[in-house]
């Protein structure tokens, strides 16, 4: 046991670190989203010629400026920014819901919101990359197992590569073969016999092309989580199941699956949660017109073309995290009631 | 229920050889032991037998089939193995259906199937649990359980109490030898354990570096070893092997002197006798060194001193007392004692032909 | 499945063993492809790497041989790392790496190691936390930097973006070096402590020399993500002190001009390549983090 002091000099580093940069930036993000950016002080300016005299509205630098100045946050707006248009559309949406010709006109028409568009692929982005890249990542394990030893080493190298390179890049070089101009986009092309099959006219293929993306990125690491677990199979259960009767299948069903589930729990838990924040691919493939995801709003909102939008940004930041304990709930409430049982035991 | 053959079976990997040209019969409804130190290949020997080794070289028979090619779920066996090999996320009862299910046994009969092989190992009160709710002595009937549920042609089991307590281990082996008895299986049994050897086997076969040391019963083995090996491996303690010369019927080494033994042998032998088959004696005997040390076992004394280069034991009475450095004399009959080359450590006759 | 069973003849039928090399074959060439043929296509100009009438131009480079008299050219690299000064974004990303390598690293091994020898209740929920903070998006961590450091005036700078890619890769760090240390027998400390020695002498003189491989294997992913990282470094630096990801990203906004793109290519290649290396030389300590965390956490 580590006396309680001692302990906390150890940490300090670490958890100041983590308290300052993570824990109150979080808290700060929660307050700006409470907040819009001031807007400009109007004023009205009276310009008089011999003629007569004209109102015209025009802005005021100076008080806005001022404004600015002494409440930097912006003014208040409490929950309204949720609620507006680009976030949640509480208004749209109950109108949508109210007058709608049937789900899938309501569907559509609410996916045309900008945040629900974000949401709607961030989700399918986060639940179908994460079980498809585990299959493969099992399926390869299970098959370089049975590889000569000799491949072995050459297999994993260019297995990790994938994963390991910067994710901007790796979109990039995907994007550039898969584009209309790259060698995959133009001999689809070809082989289709059709010109304008190309990624920027079709949201469908945009999707399926981030998500072929995502599987390839992600397989690599369950690949080698799960060909560690693979050589952890006890060797005595495998051979009584040869024994008693099972075939290829059986043994991989009821032997190596039921070994391998506390892995692939891991596996899927830290691919839920990475996946679920995905952002990189959206820029390489530029992709925002077709799909875009929560995070990827977030940075269209701080690299505005005329403002920074920091309430709007902060907006879907909190409702991004909220996405994403709903997602770790499970978890963390079962580690939770394991470990009052161990305690209690 | 089958005979089990084996015919010059050999296994080899690279350069390392683990069974050479290994041929034996196992009789139907036979329970045979291997027995052995570790690495002498018995174990190679069962997994070769049931189909998780490939055979380099020899036939293995099952039955009347060669069976060499033949997967292990193909050859109608059932094995138990040392660390039981229980399926961790399958209740007990499960555990023990398992063959049926993958095997397509109408599902009508598993039910049954299950309870009767229960019964056999006294688990039916445990069925809903699971393996890592269950003692080591309980995991283990399991394993006899998932092993019987099925009724296969031949039994192996690959030391399945090595894992137990000594108290466990004792219960245990009763109970695999009323089961064998009562199932009439041709059993394959692997241990480095003599007393379970003897205590199991119909026949009991010795190995070493891959080559069998001696066949025969229990009582064969115990009584007339076939080499030096044999001799120390099996009873406890050891048999006594003491490195000295014959001439003339008469044996000789440093503290000792035996007469009365076989004119057939000559020039440097290795003299062996049990223990319990020499006393200690006032006076005269074959044998006057002093103590080395004395071990009261409670049941009897063990006294221990030096003949030849050996240190040789001794059963006495368990009131016999002596102090280190006391000189005793010991006799040793000769038509209780052992002789071996000394070079090869094969048996040579003990006594002339005519005494057997 | 075990070496027992490709020991056995005749026990995995022909056609599956087909089917599974064939199988790893084309894995291998999905993972390998993009980056065969982007480091190919580096070296030759636009009309060839996109090449709508023939992929075959991309190989042989035939627009290339036409606009510049060889198969090969090293354009592109010249407008990356000349042209558009990708030399200045990869000084500042080996600063940047390394820095953020060294402290974290420092950083984490004592809270790792506090963390692992504790056995004290407030130091499981000290992880669990730590994993939440994992589960946060950098992006929106970013966003609530912005105003303060535009006040305090670090805004910009290197070790302003240091300090934040250290902070937020901690609970990884964390968790990783955590794992390392309870793999480390008890005894060693305990041995340390009976001799004399400080928690901290023990620490730094005893368990850390012995810890080295977990902490090389985690130096590496530090490494590996400061060097990756994109949504920090492109918010949080001036044009002048990127580096090289973000750099790439802003190469990507003037890219409609032709010509222009092999430039990105170029440094997406050269960006790529540090990668490549530490791969083949560390392969072992990256499997080694990947499957720690999975089989203890």
């Amino acid at each position: 046991m580590v006396p309680n002091r001692t302990f906390f000099f150890f940490i300090l580093p670490s958890a100041l670190a983590m308290l300052i940069f993570i824990a109150i930036p979080i808290v700060s993000v929660a307050i700006q989203s409470l907040y819009v950016e001031h807007e400009k002080v109007l004023i009205a300016v009276q310009s008089c010629t011999p003629f007569g005299c004209t109102e015209s509205v025009g802005v005021d630098d100076s008080a806005t400026a001022k404004l600015r100045q002494e409440q930097p946050l912006g003014k208040f707006n409490g929950l309204g920014t949720y609620a507006d248009r680009a976030h949640l559309a509480v208004a749209e949406v109950s109108d949508i819901l109210g007058h709608n010709a049937g789900f899938w006109d309501a569907a559509t028409r609410i996916y045309k919101l900008p945040f629900y568009r974000a949401l709607v692929f961030t989700l399918a982005y986060a639940l179908l990359v994460t079980p498809l890249a585990m299959a493969l990542g099992f399926a390869i394990a299970l098959a370089v197992n049975t590889v000569s030893p000799l491949l072995k080493g050459a297999v994993i190298f260019f297995s990790l590569l994938p994963m390991i390179v910067t994710p901007l890049i790796g979109s990039l070089m995907v994007y550039w073969m898969i584009n209309a101009d790259g060698v995959i986009g133009a001999s689809l092309q070809a082989l289709f016999n059709d010109p304008n099959l190309y990624l920027k006219a079709s949201a469908p293929l945009t999707w399926i092309v981030l998500f072929a993306y995502g599987v390839w990125t992600n397989a690599p690491f369950s690949f080698i989580v799960f060909y560690a677990g693979l050589q952890t199979v006890p060797r005595d259960t495998l051979e009584s199941s040869m024994v008693d009767g099972a075939n290829r299948f059986e043994r991989v069903r009821f032997v190596i699956l039921p070994h391998l589930a506390p892995l692939a729990t891991f596996v899927a838990l830290v691919q839920l949660m990475d996946n679920f924040r995905v952002f990189e691919p959206i820029v390489g493939f530029n992709s925002q017109a077709h799909a875009t995801s929560l995070s990827y709003s977030v940075f269209s909102d701080l690299n505005g073309q005329f403002s920074q939008l920091f309430g709007s940004a902060a907006a879907t930041s909190m409702l991004t995290i909220l996405g994403v304990l709903i997602l770790l709930a499970p978890i963390l409430l079962r580690t939770y009631r394991e470990f009052s049982n161990k305690a209690a035991a | 229920m089958a005979a089990i053959r084996l015919d010059k079976v050999t296994k080899r990997w690279r350069n390392f050889v683990a069974v050479e040209r290994l041929s034996l019969d196992i009789a139907d409804r036979e329970f045979l032991v291997l027995l052995g130190p570790s690495g002498c290949g018995k174990t190679t020997t069962m997994r070769m037998i049931a189909g998780l080794e490939a055979v380099t070289e020899g036939e293995v028979w099952l039955g009347d089939r060669v069976v060499n090619d033949l997967e292990p779920k193909d050859r109608d066996i059932s094995m138990v193995f040392q660390s039981y090999g229980l399926y961790p996320n399958m209740t007990v009862y499960e555990n023990i259906r398992f063959p049926l299910r993958v095997r397509k046994v109408p599902r009508e009969l598993h039910h049954e199937k299950v309870m009767d092989a229960a019964r056999m190992v006294e688990l039916t009160d445990l069925l809903e649990r699971r393996p890592a709710q269950l003692s080591g002595g309980q995991r283990q009937r399991v394993a006899l359980g998932r092993a019987i549920v099925r009724r296969p042609a031949a039994f192996l089991m690959d030391e399945p109490l090595s894992n137990l307590d000594a108290k466990l281990r004792v219960s245990t082996r009763a109970q695999i030898k009323h089961l064998q008895h009562t199932l009439h299986i041709t059993t394959v049994y692997v241990t480095h354990d003599q007393i379970e050897a003897m205590t199991l086997a119909d026949r009991v076969v010795v190995m070493n570096r891959g080559l069998i040391q001696q066949v025969g019963t229990p009582t064969d083995i115990y009584d007339r070893p076939a080499n030096t090996f044999v001799a120390s491996f099996i009873g406890s303690p050891a048999m006594n092997l003491i490195d000295g010369d014959i001439e003339d019927g008469v044996f000789r080494a440093e503290n000792i002197r035996i007469s009365g033994l076989s004119r057939n042998a000559n020039g440097p032998v290795t003299l062996g006798f049990r223990a319990e088959d020499a006393s200690i004696v006032d006076a005269g005997g074959e044998i006057s060194s002093e103590i080395y040390s004395m071990e009261l076992l409670g049941e009897s004394t063990m006294a221990n001193f030096r003949a030849g280069a050996a240190l040789v034991s001794i059963k006495s009475n368990k009131d016999y007392r002596a102090q280190i450095g006391d000189v005793v004399h010991a006799k040793v009959p000769a038509s209780l004692c052992h002789l071996f080359e000394r070079s090869t450590g094969e048996r040579i006759a003990a006594r002339d032909a005519a005494t057997p | 499945m075990t070496a027992a069973e490709s020991d056995l003849p005749g026990r995995r039928p022909a056609a599956l063993i087909f089917a599974t090399n064939a199988f790893v074959v084309l894995w291998l060439v999905a993972a390998a492809f993009p980056f065969l043929w982007t480091l190919w296509g580096s070296f030759k100009v636009e009309g060839d790497f996109f090449s709508r009438q023939s992929f075959f131009d991309a190989i042989f480079g035939a627009k290339t041989y036409l606009q510049t008299g060889s198969h090969f050219t090293l354009d592109g690299y010249y407008g990356a790392w000349v042209v558009n000064r990708l030399w200045r974004a990869s000084l500042n990303t080996v600063v940047v790496t390394f820095c953020v390598t060294v402290i974290s690293l420092t950083f984490g091994t004592l809270g790792g190691y506090a963390l692992a020898r504790s056995g004290r209740r407030y130091a499981f929920w000290l992880l669990m936390a730590a994993l939440v903070f994992r589960a946060m998006p950098h992006i929106t961590l970013v966003s609530g930097y912005l105003l303060p450091f535009f006040e305090l005036n670090v805004w910009g700078v290197l070790p302003t973006a240091i300090i934040v890619l250290v902070a937020i890769n901690q609970p990884f760090t964390l968790w990783m070096l955590h794992s390392f240390f309870l793999s480390i027998p008890k005894d060693l400390d305990e041995s340390a402590l009976i001799d004399g020695c400080t928690r901290f002498q023990a620490f730094r003189l005893v368990v850390v020399p012995v810890m080295w491989p977990g902490v090389v294997t985690t130096g590496l992913f530090s490494f590996l993500l400061g060097y990756n990282d994109f949504a920090v470094t492109s918010m949080l630096l001036s044009q002048d002190n990127q580096t090289m990801v973000p750099k790439l990203a802003s190469f990507l906004g003037s890219i409609e001009e032709t010509g222009k793109v092999m430039y990105a290519v170029a440094a997406v290649v050269s960006a790529t390549a540090p990668i490549f290396a530490i791969v083949v030389v560390f392969q072992r300590q990256i499997v080694s983090g990947l499957t720690a965390g999975a089989v203890k956490g």
